[in-house]
């Protein structure tokens, strides 16, 4: 009997049935349809299904882009798949055994590390090529670059040898979300330069809550790549040794792992660069204003919806959540980190802060759709031969165009579109403004291999946390950045030589800049 | 006590104690020819060869490999290239090597001298108990946290007690307000603070009233015959002189199992640290089950990674002959008469 009510119990309803929310794609619909025939991909953040935040309907986007997709090529079918937690080793596994998606959306940054193993496809050609689905006479007609609206970031994607593997469909950036109700409460206002920002963040501690919830990894991300562009952008026609044609002018002083290699061998980035010293000084002293624990990100927006915490250092995407939740009971609003006046630091020139998101979405193509191919042909001729790439890149050609990604990119309010003749949702309007300004200088948490990451949050975590000096961090630093740059430099067969030359012309300026290491000189 | 009747082998294999119970004259056999051996055994390897095949497939095949792979750089999608020892003379000096090794030690040492204190405690107090209802209601009480899975109890310290906000920060507070103090004066980050996040970690599970546990030492203690205990109290040993010097002896078998699963669990063990810190501040919660993860899955160094599994085979499997070897269980103090 017990048996038999539990049954009952568990079995669904029409109505249950009916209401059920899929994440991806029916498995119905690619039912018996050829392998080849059908492109896997991995939709990321506008998986059909997903209810961001647990807030609004179910995304279906996609699933309108893939519905057009399929009428124009009825032979094809699209089938999205969701990914489990552990992204990077499902990927890897996945990507090793040839089962991997044709499309994955993933940090362009991880592709990185992996492109020597051919196991994503440089999309190059495609980009300087129309894209057929743009109108005639717009962006996109002659060369799919053009469609792109945040040009800044979107060639900030660009890898180290100089191949574009991702399609960013949109843009994300981060900002200082900050209750109002607590700044009216005490007499403050939106920050002009870092020292103005830190004296509020005194005042606001001294009123009892916390002045600024950051996640661990999002600070050493964000927080070392803004601070060090602060600290360096000085001296950035010194150190940028190599103009890249790809990247061209859009990237203008960005530090690639073979320059940071070379520069090192120099002195730089060590106990002995005065301006390395002061990078970490500036963010330790930030650390005091922080909550004890830098935890994970749900942790803080707990904090800062219940309001214990003043500002929440977070991206976008949280703009979605704070303005759909009706349980907020607080006005609140955003500005971007100020700059580090010289005032505050002789290495520091007050310039406005530069980009540190960037690309939100970025879809890959992965070697999964060469699979029309034969494997054992170089990986350039396969690109050339297969007849499959250029179906799956025409997915994202049809992506990228005006009306498929305001559908998509807009259904929440996390991102903003990337595609010329798409609007943001108004409530993303102050990331737009970010978002034109001057590019990173490096992003320290992507240029080097895991390995390097890993001990560098982990490290950095410690010295925040007075669990080290600061002769031990850089000792520690130092000798991870000499293992990474290593391994680098053998993996890639960078050749340092070309920036040893660059170097060598550079002798008259360097006379002129004070306090670099001693070996610049 | 050894009858002389019996095999001694198969006292110490089964655990069955020839003291506490009769004598068995066994019935002269004629001796078995060779083929009939083979033909009465080959229903039992039949049997367990399901086992055995599965066995091998998870089990020992994938060590094997770990074990012959633990000699090459190897990288998944990159051909793989043989380096001898390299693996194992770089983790010997790898830079999470004493730490983790270190904290592994000390955790493992911590949950062994828990496991061997609190539930053996618990249990004697329920044992004791003179209503058997009651002893009934404590045993299903202890037994119902143990639904709850290890990740979530993991979660719950973290947000419950340990976060910013948590029991014990809270607690914090309020006594620094009672003691006009600074609100934030005597909190911290106990999982983020280098000084405590390793007691943190270990204080996890607290007050460690493992069900499971329990019940080991509880079965242990009904095995006990009544006669040992009145013998016992006619000689004078009563409540804790008793529980020490009686109960705690011939208990010693479970004490024995359950130290060997301590180690192997303490040996093994990351999934929670992983959770909770991933091994920092820095390194300072890092163990070695957490390193060969993150070589493998994280930095794509599987041949390093399989070498850190081999040294922890080898850690295990030295700490449970040593425990086999010289943690003498209730039988061998039993049959040397101790």
């Amino acid at each position: 009997m017990i048996l038999t009510i539990a049954a009952w119990a568990l079995f669904p309803t029409r109505a249950g049935t009916q209401n059920t929310i899929r994440l991806g794609t029916d498995p119905s619909h690619v039912a018996n349809f050829p392998k080849d025939k059908i492109i896997r991909v991995h939709a990321g953040a506008y998986l059909p299904g997903l209810m961001p935040d647990n807030v609004g309907t179910p995304l279906q986007g996609m699933n309108k882009v893939a519905a057009q997709f399929e009428k124009l090529y009825p032979d094809m079918r699209i089938e999205f798949v969701g990914v489990p937690a552990g992204m990077r080793e499902w990927l890897v596994t996945q990507l090793s055994s040839g089962e991997a998606p044709d499309i994955v959306a993933v940090n362009v940054e991880d592709v990185w590390q992996d492109v020597q193993k051919h196991w994503f496809v440089p999309l190059n050609r495609f980009l300087n090529a129309p894209n057929p689905f743009a109108e005639k006479n717009q962006p996109g007609s002659e060369k799919w670059w053009d469609m792109f609206k945040y040009p800044i970031p979107t060639r900030g994607t660009c890898a180290p040898d100089g191949n574009f593997y991702c399609v960013t469909l949109d843009m994300i950036e981060t900002g200082i979300f900050y209750n109002k109700s607590i700044f009216r409460q005490l007499g403050l206002n939106q920050p002009k330069d870092w020292t103005e920002f830190l004296n509020i963040q005194k005042r606001v501690q001294q009123a009892g809550y916390t002045p600024m919830l950051v996640d661990k990894g999002a600070f050493t991300d964000w927080g070392v790549d803004l601070t060090f562009y602060q600290v360096y952008s000085d001296i950035s026609d010194l150190l940028d040794l190599r103009y890249d044609p790809t990247s061209g002018d859009y990237l203008k002083g960005y530090l690639d792992w073979d320059e940071i290699a070379f520069l090192k061998t120099k002195g730089f980035f060590s106990a002995r660069d005065p301006r390395w010293v002061q990078t970490w000084r500036i963010l330790k002293e930030w650390r005091q204003y922080m909550q004890k624990t830098l935890g994970n990100s749900d942790e803080m927006l707990k904090a800062f919806l219940t309001r214990r915490g003043a500002m929440l250092w977070s991206s976008s995407m949280l703009v979605n959540r704070l303005s759909r939740d009706r349980d907020i009971d607080f006005d609140w609003g955003i500005f971007y980190p100020p700059p580090i006046p010289r005032s505050f630091n002789k290495f520091c020139g007050g310039r406005e802060q530069c980009v540190i998101g960037g690309s939100g979405m970025q879809y890959e193509v992965t070697s999964s759709a060469l699979r029309d191919t034969d494997p054992n042909l170089p990986f350039e001729q396969r690109m050339q031969q297969s007849q499959r790439l250029k179906r799956v890149v025409a997915f994202l050609q049809l992506l990228a165009t005006p009306r498929n990604a305001d559908t998509v990119v807009n259904e929440m309010v996390q991102f903003l579109p990337n595609i010329k003749g798409a609007d943001f949702n108004p409530r993303l309007a102050a990331f737009d403004g970010f978002l034109q300004r001057h590019y990173s200088m490096t992003k320290w948490i992507y240029t080097f291999g895991n390995q390097f990451n890993e001990t560098f949050l982990r490290m950095f975590d410690l010295y925040l946390n007075d669990g080290m000096t600061e002769a031990e961090y850089l000792d520690w630093m130092q000798r991870n950045l000499d293992s990474a740059c290593e391994k680098i430099v053998t993996r890639k067969n960078v050749d340092l030589t070309p920036l040893a030359k660059e170097w060598d012309k550079r002798a008259l300026l360097r006379k002129q800049i004070k306090d670099l290491p001693p070996e610049a000189y | 006590m050894a009858t002389g009747l019996i095999d001694e082998s198969v006292v110490a294999d089964t655990g069955w104690n020839p003291v506490l119970r009769p004598s068995i004259t066994l019935s002269p056999r004629t001796k078995p020819s060779l083929r009939q051996h083979a033909r009465a055994a080959l229903g039992l390897y039949l049997i367990i060869a399901p086992t055995f095949i599965l066995l091998a497939i998870f089990n020992v095949v994938p060590f094997i490999w770990a074990f012959s792979r633990s000699f090459y750089e190897f990288e998944i999608g990159e051909s793989a290239r043989f380096v001898g020892v390299q693996n194992y003379a770089d983790y010997f000096h790898d830079i999470t090597f004493a730490q983790s090794f270190g904290n592994m030690l000390f955790l493992t040492l911590f949950s062994m001298m828990v496991v061997m204190v609190i539930p053996l405690t618990v249990a004697k107090l329920i044992f004791s108990l003179s209503s058997v209802r009651a002893s009934y209601i404590y045993r299903i009480l202890f037994l119902i946290p143990i639904v709850v899975p290890g990740v979530a109890v993991q979660l719950i310290w973290q947000g419950l007690i340990y976060s910013d906000v948590g029991l014990i920060n809270e607690l914090l507070r309020g006594i620094s307000r009672l003691l006009h103090m600074s609100p934030d004066s005597l909190t911290r980050g106990w999982l983020s603070d280098p000084r405590t996040v390793l007691w943190a970690i270990a204080f996890i599970g607290f007050p460690f009233c493992n069900g499971i546990n329990i019940l080991i030492y509880y079965a242990g203690l009904t095995s006990i015959p009544e006669s040992v205990h009145e013998a016992a109290i006619l000689d004078g040993a009563t409540g804790i002189k008793k529980f020490i010097l009686v109960d705690v002896p011939l208990l010693m078998s479970q004490v024995k199992l359950l130290v060997m699963l301590t180690i192997i669990g303490g040996v093994q063990a990351f999934e929670g640290i992983l959770i909770l810190t991933r091994g920092g501040p820095g390194f300072k919660s890092m163990v070695p089950g957490l390193w060969m993860y993150f070589n493998a899955f994280s930095f794509q160094k599987f041949g390093y990674a399989c070498a850190i599994g081999v040294v922890l085979f080898a850690v295990i499997m030295i700490l449970t002959l040593i425990n086999l070897k010289y943690f003498r269980s209730a039988e061998d103090l039993t049959a040397t008469g101790k």
